[in-house]
């Protein structure tokens, strides 16, 4: 038996932020991960890049004051077109590969800038606790609350009139309608379409994808690729961790929270041991974190809600190992490092969004990939090149279930999908590692393997994440809280949802 | 086949509408969960009398009546309702009620612990869907029962006599007990009448040759089949609440606000802080100690019955509504159940008054009657908890 102030269940990027910024507030931390490693879903052979990593979050775990310590390459980002008119993107300049610039080049430059200033405003809403005034006026807590709802009235109406009311407009909108009122379809709306769904269950279509859109511009939209892969930013979280005084231990896998009196006494893991805690502060799935205390301690309108929490995972993961570098015809040898997307046309990402809704695997999925070895050298592996792949729609709830055909399926699909702007890569392939949306499921627990452990939509989102009446962190006993992606604001390699956990989890002291 | 019973109309006839409606005079019926269901028989004066001075058959078969069974039933039962329910001992019932996760009242209920992990839930309102999820995680299994189990609810000081005479030896039944006293029968020691009283729980199709059991054994002859007005004047005495009209079960409210919670209806000695937790529990603890209203038994002055009246602090401030309220025959006193606000309630002698309307011979008139706060039951016979019953 052993004891600490607080105990974190995973070390994904959200687990381990909260355990550092409760460490670092002068606790002491256990954090026990069930996996032989740390990083969760960070983990390198699922994430690839990073777009939303939060500076808040980097300065709460003493990462660094300017930046991080890992250096990290920005990439361009490529829409592939099989005809061979690539467009290459470079912040709001958008270009052909070949030369010259795209009709859609305007169009772009205008809506970058403006989903850039809308993620902007709602970046502050992500940056802290969802907004709630139980406290009232009367208290300092709500207070604050109401100052920051102000904040972000004043970000609003600095926005200007006009652009207020596009906001409004196009916040609760389809990304299809508002990128195709902009540009033709074509591959730049393809991969803005694409962006908008990604390791989502919906179609471009879907109202709400223009949040999720600009959800992932809120740090500008840029991509970047930390040298060393992902193993670099999984180990920098996981040092800060263990450097400000926290315990980690792996291979421990909890399996039961107790409570008792109704607060959180500790937890048990699988090898029989008990470490006591009055918190716990769980970054898995909120219907499993749930399930380890046992669901007679929470009201059964919260258990229907989070039995009803939409996270249904479509991105799979192929890893590709290449005996030699691919062409894609019309992209020059420089961007061949490029972050690249096959959706053609908005149209496209639709149409493979359509096979998830009825557990299929698409016939023309959707691909974001990269090949990291090309940029960063370390990453190469036998002499050859790495592609790393996210291929949707890949169903969590496959229809006949996941097994090895099934894997092979979606392995050719994706290499026939690409055969199209690489006729060559096929033959390349030396060794390929299909990691499917259960899969990811069992490695890391996130609930239907979804990136987000639950999907970002305005019906999850704020103080509905994970679900209603549980979005500010503390959920049933006394000293229990949620702090993975499932609860707000969201995955994405972000460290956000750990970190504001954790403040909420201090701010609860001395009861609540 | 009258217009009630017929089926175009939507209601249907209960497992004993083949003997209430030979003996309907006022063919006064109603609606009551979908089943044709007698508001008076005869007339409400002779039924309310059999009820209180000899005994009276009333069908209660259209309650709900859920079974939850399983390893879990206890443990998902004690998460639902605020009292505790590992204290209700198999062949024990009792009154219980369960919250929402705001602490408001959803309904009230008998539950019967037939067995160790056997469990039977009598509720006013349905309450599938909620056991459905109040169950969810648990090794329990909720079975719905409502149209399958009737129920006969036979009250009254010579019940006891009754029963004996049709062959059934209860004399050790204590209050609250219940017993499977033939294959297919049981009975328990409860009422909705604060009377000597039982209840007869069978199959639906058995319901016939148990009331005609019953009927052909009454030893004085006085015994009456009872609709449900006369049955109201009763549950008003012993100060008992009725869903959707003293409280309003929360599923049931669209408004914001309308619900109560237990410490604001009376119900607050159910709720048992010391068993772990309860569904509402956490909002119920905040709110502990600051009703925002309470449902009071009052005295009314006068003898008007106060229904629907508006209740008024110190004649002018308007401060609650009376609920239900009756003339009671047997307290000989006008009584009634008023929610009043906390706010009216704060002084030791609170000041309070309903706004009765009279009407005289074509003339409205408006008359303010005080109201006396009472506590306990309007009427509370010993007899009602005598063990062994009085044959009376």
């Amino acid at each position: 038996m052993s004891g600490a102030d607080a105990i974190v269940i995973g070390a994904g990027i959200n687990g381990l932020t909260a355990a550092t910024v409760l460490v670092r507030a002068g606790r002491s931390v256990c954090v026990l991960e069930a996996a032989a490693q740390v990083g969760g879903m960070a983990n390198p052979r699922i994430a690839h890049f990073l777009y939303n990593l939060s500076p808040l979050v980097r300065a709460d775990l003493g990462l660094g004051r300017r930046d991080w310590p890992f250096a990290t390459h920005p990439l361009p980002s490529v829409a592939l077109d099989p005809g061979g008119r690539h467009v290459v993107l470079r912040g709001d300049e958008a270009r052909l590969a070949g030369g010259g610039t795209p009709p859609e080049a305007n169009a772009w430059r205008d809506m970058h800038a403006r989903l850039t200033r809308y993620g902007a405003v709602l970046r502050q809403l992500a940056e802290a606790a969802p907004p709630g005034l139980e406290g009232g006026l009367t208290s300092a807590a709500g207070l604050k609350q109401m100052l920051r709802l102000g904040w972000f009235g004043i970000a609003m109406k600095r926005l200007g009139r006009r652009d207020m009311r596009e906001f409004m407009r196009v916040l609760l909108s389809n990304a299809y309608d508002m990128i195709l009122d902009e540009m033709p379809d074509g591959p730049l709306a393809g991969l803005l379409a694409a962006d908008a769904v990604r390791g989502g269950a919906v179609g471009p279509r879907q109202p709400g994808t223009v949040l999720s859109l600009i959800y992932r511009m809120g740090h500008g939209g840029a991509v970047s690729l930390p040298a060393g892969g992902m193993a670099t930013v999984t180990g920098a979280f996981e040092r800060a961790a263990r450097d400000a005084g926290c315990r980690i231990e792996t291979g421990a896998q909890v399996t039961q929270i107790v409570i008792e009196g109704d607060a959180v006494r500790g937890v048990e893991t699988a090898d029989g041991r008990r470490f006591d805690a009055p918190l716990v502060l769980g970054s898995g799935g909120a219907a499993a974190t749930c399930a380890l205390a046992g669901p007679a301690h929470f009201d059964i309108e919260a258990q229907r809600r989070l039995r009803n929490i939409r996270a249904r995972g479509t991105a799979a993961k192929l890893n590709l190992t290449l005996d030699a570098l691919p062409e894609i015809s019309g992209l020059p040898a420089d961007l061949m490092g490029a972050r690249m997307v096959l959706a053609p046309r908005a149209d496209y990402v639709e149409r493979a969004m359509n096979a998830a809704k009825y557990g299929e695997i698409s016939d023309a999925p959707v691909i974001e990939m990269v090949i990291p070895s090309l940029t960063d050298a370390t990453l190469a592996r036998n002499g050859g090149h790495v592609l790393s792949a996210i291929v949707q729609c890949a169903p969590h709830d496959l229809s006949g279930g996941w097994n090895d055909a099934a894997r092979d399926r979606l392995r050719d699909r994706a290499l026939a999908a690409l055969a199209e702007v690489a006729p060559g890569l096929p033959d390349l392939v030396t060794e390929a590692e299909v990691i499917t949306p259960a899969d990811i499921e069992a490695e890391t627990g996130a609930p239907g393997g979804h990136w987000h452990h639950g999907e970002l939509s305005l019906d999850q989102i704020l103080t509905l994440r994970p679900a209603s009446g549980m979005g500010r962190y503390a959920i049933g006993p006394n000293g229990l809280f949620l702090c993975g992606a499932g609860a707000h604001p969201g995955g994405d390699v972000m460290g956000l949802a750990g970190r504001n956990a954790a403040r909420a989890a201090l701010g609860a002291e001395g009861g609540r | 086949m009258s217009v009630m019973n017929d089926p175009a109309l939507g209601l249907i006839p209960g497992p004993l509408h083949d003997r209430l409606e030979p003996l309907s005079r006022a063919k006064a019926w109603y609606g009551w969960a979908g089943y044709i269901a007698p508001a008076v028989l005869d007339t409400v004066e002779f039924e309310y009398f059999a009820l209180r001075n000899q005994a009276a058959l009333f069908d209660i078969s259209p309650m709900h009546t859920y079974r939850v069974t399983g390893p879990g039933a206890l443990a998902a039962l004690n998460r639902m309702v605020t009292r505790d329910a590992a204290k209700i001992a198999p062949g024990r019932v009792a009154y219980c009620a369960w919250c929402d996760e705001d602490g408001m009242v959803i309904d009230d209920g008998t539950l019967f612990r037939l067995a160790e992990d056997d469990w039977r839930l009598c509720c006013q309102e349905p309450m599938l869907t909620w056991l459905l999820d109040a169950t969810w995680g648990f090794d329990a299994t909720v079975t719905d029962e409502s149209d399958t189990l009737a129920g006969i609810a036979l009250q009254g000081p010579t019940s006891f006599a009754v029963l004996e005479a049709a062959g059934f030896d209860l004399s050790d039944m204590r209050p609250f007990d219940h017993r499977e006293v033939e294959p297919g029968l049981r009975i328990s020691r409860t009422g909705f009448t604060g009377d000597l009283g039982y209840e007869l729980w069978m199959d639906w199709n058995d319901a016939v040759a148990v009331w005609d059991r019953l009927w052909d054994a009454d030893p004085r002859g006085g015994m009456r089949a009872i609709g449900s007005h006369a049955l109201d004047i009763a549950r008003i005495e012993a100060g008992f609440l009725a869903a959707g009209i003293d409280f309003q079960p929360v599923h049931a409210t669209e408004r914001l606000h309308r619900g109560q919670t237990p410490f604001e209806l009376g119900l607050g000695w159910m709720v048992d802080w010391t068993k772990g937790h309860f569904n509402g529990r956490r909002a119920l603890w905040q709110v502990r100690d600051r009703p925002r209203s309470r449902l009071l038994r009052v005295d009314v002055g006068g003898f008007k019955p106060a229904r629907d009246a508006l209740v008024y602090h110190a004649k002018r401030r308007a401060a609650g509504h009376i609920t239900s309220a009756v003339w009671s025959p047997t307290a000989k006193r006008n009584i009634a159940l008023a929610h009043v606000k906390a706010g009216a309630l704060d002084r030791r002698k609170p000041d309070l008054w309903a706004e009765i309307y009279t009407a005289q011979e074509g003339r409205w008139d408006r008359r303010m009657a005080r109201l006396t706060p009472l506590a306990g039951p309007f009427y509370k016979p010993p007899r009602a908890r005598q063990t062994p019953p009085a044959r009376t």
